[in-house]
């Protein structure tokens, strides 16, 4: 994809600057580390002018004003494992990397609130809740190695959406740093409130492009006793989209996790994973329950037989944590496991109603065949979530027909009533897509509303709008 | 070195999973210590966008080559391909300085040459001044330890086992690989071993024209100093009709086992099939017919990062140690100590931080003793209990054995 290398063109003076207000030891102009904090989990690559580590929200503000000042774009950066091209500087400017910014401030477990610094990855942060027998539900693929930051940034969802919803219904308050410097806080560490108008949401899938997030009050819930797991495989997508509407629809069964995974993700997983998966397996579904012991027991037999009862050709139920960590590693590694089929893919992250996920998919295949391009699916289809991978190997042509085929599929999602984005963010990387959901109208305000917290422009410019 | 790892980058997603275990980056956050960033170099460096600085010779020698990255990557990148060639890019380069440079090239390969060249500088070693020393620990054995050379041992493994003790009705012949820390300072391991397996009816020859595995010059990039050390050992080693070879070092058993196939090529797969490590060995040959009488004392084992990262070998010495002693898992078994190669020179801050944390695990498993099977680990861990007072013991696991070992009458011919 684009590549693109920038000098150093932060003068001398500015750089002095920087340095003196957060300490040179934090400021980096050599190219080797420039080059490091250039890329996300799309491949795509812009060499940033410096990168800034701050410890501290003294020291994001620090950077922030006098970025402001000189007209310096600032690129907020968690673990860069986004895929949408968040954290990737396309403008050049400021790389801020805010791994050094990683501490729990406070975890209160009667007041069920923990608050964060944004450096904090997601697993660390689950793991303190877990010791206190609390639980923070969003659950992203990458949640080992993510930063809360980026979830925030990004609304990420993940494995338990089903459920318990996004990063989104977790964010009770927040600190932010302002590109003019000043610090705000939104919201209230309390479970509810509605004081004035919602500001917390407004931040929450930002995507850095209104201000750096330094502090993040989540909420936490009571950790449920036990998880229950089913791997089950099917002949085909059409088996595993009854199975899945006999469970929640029919069956009023309320699954913590529902993933689908798709023929094309198997064959990339396969071999790599302890499973053995049956050969004609053409798709599968990875079924979570949780509450207490007895339930999970009886809900886990129920969908088990469920699937049976719906073609299935082989289930697994998970008997032990390591039996259950084996299962949902395969699902796990289907996403970067498909750079073994080309060295490129475009990934969306697409959300129709539920009950149009046949008719999507279907219309997806179809153009894949069109196209002549591989496409492979997966995704949280309890929620109507699909993640598309257009899957190819670098070359010109090749990107002209991608993004002819992407902005087709896109297209069709739009008009069954469905978003392009439900999960990873707009980026860069959707941006030119935007406006075939939302209307110019829609669009002007949302660009008023960045103007008002950023009038020149530096947060994360061409992010989400071109 | 082989051109592959130009298209190896390509098959990273930069996925960031990486983070999750390197022992580098968990102290850091810095992605230029990580495997994910260390491929960006290596990527602008075939894209012409970089060029060999000391700045990026820095970052690539801040990797600890443990290769725990690998095993957790789910796009199948063979990282040992790319941080090889980027070594050897810094070397052909930058050069390597003079010093290792003489040592790996002229020294190495000749016995004696460096045995009067450590004899000496054990001699010399007051002339270095005591700040620098710590800094210096763990340059290729010349400046070891925070005493800076544990103690040299008066007569090395490779002299004292000259001669082969001969078994009368051998289960099995086999070599050992001693390697320069247990040929030199840890000659104890060397004697367990062999005291051991004999006393399982097992004959252990000592090949004496065996050099260096090569793993310090490799760490530096020096790959041609290491296949002529691999020359010598492959002639050494097939010359004598051997069922296997046995090592107690965990960085030898990596080179001889698995870079060697790199260095030397396919022809050295039969003989790397016969490589193991002692207590892997142990546990194959002879796991249900040695009798013990565990020792009095918890002890714990400590995983040397290429025992499990690079071979994936946990249960084994674990298995004898439960044979041997009241074991006691810690918590974080396979978190690096923090020693080993140039990294100690250049991040000896992180080094003692991640150090710090091992001698914290260990101390909470509250056992009596810790075992590894590295004499690198051990001189590492040794030294961090070294200055605090601590009555926690250091140990290779085979010395353990060696004092549970009950004589069952196999071979009684002593
Ligand atoms: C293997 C894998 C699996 C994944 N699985 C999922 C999944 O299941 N669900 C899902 O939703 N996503 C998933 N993702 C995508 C990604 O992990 C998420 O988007 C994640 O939230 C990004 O976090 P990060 O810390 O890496 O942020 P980055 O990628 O560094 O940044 C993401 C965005 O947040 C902004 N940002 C970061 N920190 C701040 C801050 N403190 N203040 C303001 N802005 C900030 C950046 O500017 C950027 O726009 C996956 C990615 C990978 C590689
Ligand atoms: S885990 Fe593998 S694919 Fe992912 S960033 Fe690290 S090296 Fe690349
Ligand atoms: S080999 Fe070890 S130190 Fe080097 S990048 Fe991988 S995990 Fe980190």
């Amino acid at each position: 994809m684009k590549q693109e290398t920038h000098n150093n063109k932060i003068q001398a003076k500015v750089f002095e600057e920087l340095c003196d207000a957060i300490g040179r030891e934090n400021v980096f102009d050599n190219i080797e580390e420039r080059v490091c904090y250039s890329f996300d989990a799309t491949k795509e690559k812009s060499i940033p002018d410096l990168v800034i580590r701050p410890h501290s929200t003294e020291q994001v503000s620090n950077t922030v004003s006098i970025a402001n000042q000189h007209n310096i774009p600032i690129c907020p950066r968690g673990a860069g494992t986004g895929l949408s091209g968040g954290s990737v500087p396309i403008k050049g400017g400021i790389a801020l990397d805010l791994k050094n910014m990683n501490r729990i401030v406070e975890l209160n477990a009667r007041d069920l609130t923990v608050t964060v610094e944004p450096g904090v990855v997601t697993k660390d942060l689950q793991d303190e809740a877990a010791k206190h027998r609390l639980f923070y539900p969003p659950e992203p693929g990458s949640a080992g190695f993510s930063t809360i930051g980026g979830n925030v940034a990004e609304c990420t969802g993940g494995m338990t959406g089903m459920k318990y919803g996004v990063t989104r219904d977790y964010v009770l308050a927040l600190e932010i740093v302002l590109p003019d410097g000043s610090v705000i806080n939104t919201g209230s560490k309390t479970l509810r409130s509605v004081a004035g108008y919602d500001l917390t949401r407004f931040f929450v899938g930002s995507e850095g492009t209104l201000g750096v997030l330094t502090k993040i009050t989540l909420k936490l819930l009571p950790l449920p006793a036990k998880i229950g797991t089913v791997m089950s495989y099917f002949k085909d997508i059409d088996s595993v989209l009854n199975a899945t509407d006999s469970i929640i629809v029919k069956n009023h069964l309320h699954p913590r996790s529902l993933e689908f995974v798709d023929k094309t993700c198997i064959g990339a997983v396969r071999g790599s994973a302890e499973e053995t998966i049956p050969e004609e397996a053409g798709a599968f579904l990875l079924i979570d329950v949780d509450g207490n012991e007895k339930n999970v027991a009886n809900d886990i037999s129920r969908i088990e037989a469920l699937c049976r009862e719906n073609s299935a050709l082989k289930t697994s139920i998970a008997k032990t944590d390591d039996e259950r960590d084996a299962l949902w590693d395969v699902r796990k590694s289907v996403s970067p496991s498909l750079f073994k089929i080309a060295s490129m893919k475009f990934n969306d992250d697409f959300c129709v109603p539920r009950s149009k996920v046949r008719e999507v998919l279907k219309k997806v295949y179809e153009l894949g065949k069109t196209y002549s391009i591989q496409v492979a699916a997966f995704g949280h289809i309890g929620e109507g979530h699909i993640h598309l991978n257009v899957i190819y190997n670098d070359g010109k042509e090749m990107d002209l027909s991608v993004h002819k085929l992407v902005s087709q599929i896109l297209k069709e999602v739009v008009l069954i009533g469905g978003t392009i984005t439900s999960e990873h963010g707009v980026g860069d990387a959707k941006a030119e897509f935007i406006g075939l959901e939302l209307a110019p109208h829609e669009i002007e305000i949302m660009k008023d509303l960045k103007k008002m917290f950023d009038p020149k422009g530096i947060m994360n410019p061409g992010k989400i709008f071109i | 070195m082989s051109t592959d790892w130009k298209t190896e980058v390509d098959k990273c997603s930069k996925c960031g999973k990486c983070h999750t275990v390197c022992p580098v980056f968990l102290e850091t956050g810095d992605e230029s210590m990580v495997s994910r960033g260390r491929i960006s170099l290596a990527e602008a460096l075939r894209d012409k966008q970089i060029v060999y600085t000391d700045k990026l010779r820095d970052y690539v020698y801040s990797c600890k080559k443990c290769m725990r990255c690998r095993t957790v990557c789910p796009s199948g990148v063979d990282y040992e391909v790319i941080i090889s060639a980027l070594l050897s890019g810094v070397a052909e380069n930058m050069g390597i300085p003079l010093l290792p440079r003489i040592i790996f090239r002229y020294i190495l390969p000749r016995r004696i040459l460096f045995d009067l060249m450590l004899k000496v500088s054990s001699k010399i070693q007051w002339l270095i001044p005591m700040k620098r020393r710590g800094q210096m620990r763990h340059l290729p054995l010349l400046f070891m330890g925070k005493r800076w050379i544990p103690t040299l041992a008066k007569k090395t493994a490779l002299q004292k086992f000259r001669k082969t003790k001969k078994l009368k009705n051998p289960k099995m012949r086999v070599g050992l690989f001693t390697g320069c820390l247990i040929n030199y300072i840890y000659v104890d391991i060397a004697e367990a071993v062999v005291d051991v397996l004999n006393r399982m009816n097992i004959e252990v020859v000592v090949p004496q024209g065996q050099l260096c595995c090569g793993t310090p010059s490799s760490t530096m990039g020096d790959f041609k100093s290491t296949k002529k050390l691999a020359d010598v050992n492959k002639e050494v080693f097939e010359s004598q009709k051997l069922d296997a070879i046995v090592t107690a070092c965990a960085t030898c058993t990596k080179a001889i086992k698995m870079d060697y196939l790199r260095t030397l090529g396919p022809s050295w797969q039969s003989m790397s099939d016969k490589i193991y490590d002692i207590s892997e060995f142990i546990d194959k040959y002879c796991g249900d017919e040695y009798e013990t009488k565990p020792i009095d004392e918890k002890v714990t084992y400590h995983d040397p990062c290429h025992l499990l990262w690079v071979r994936g070998i946990s249960d084994e010495p674990r298995n004898v140690l439960k044979k041997s002693s009241d074991f006691v898992e810690m918590d974080q078994a396979g978190a690096c100590c923090g020693g080993g190669g140039i990294f100690t020179i250049i991040h000896y801050d992180l080094t003692l931080k991640m150090l710090e944390r091992k001698v914290a695990s260990i101390e909470r498993s509250g056992a009596d003793t810790v075992a590894t099977n590295c004499p690198g680990c051990v001189m590492q861990i040794a030294d961090g209990f070294a200055g605090k007072n601590s009555k926690i013991k250091t140990t290779h696991s085979i010395q353990i054995l060696q004092k549970a070992l009950v004589d069952s009458g196999i071979n009684k011919e002593k």
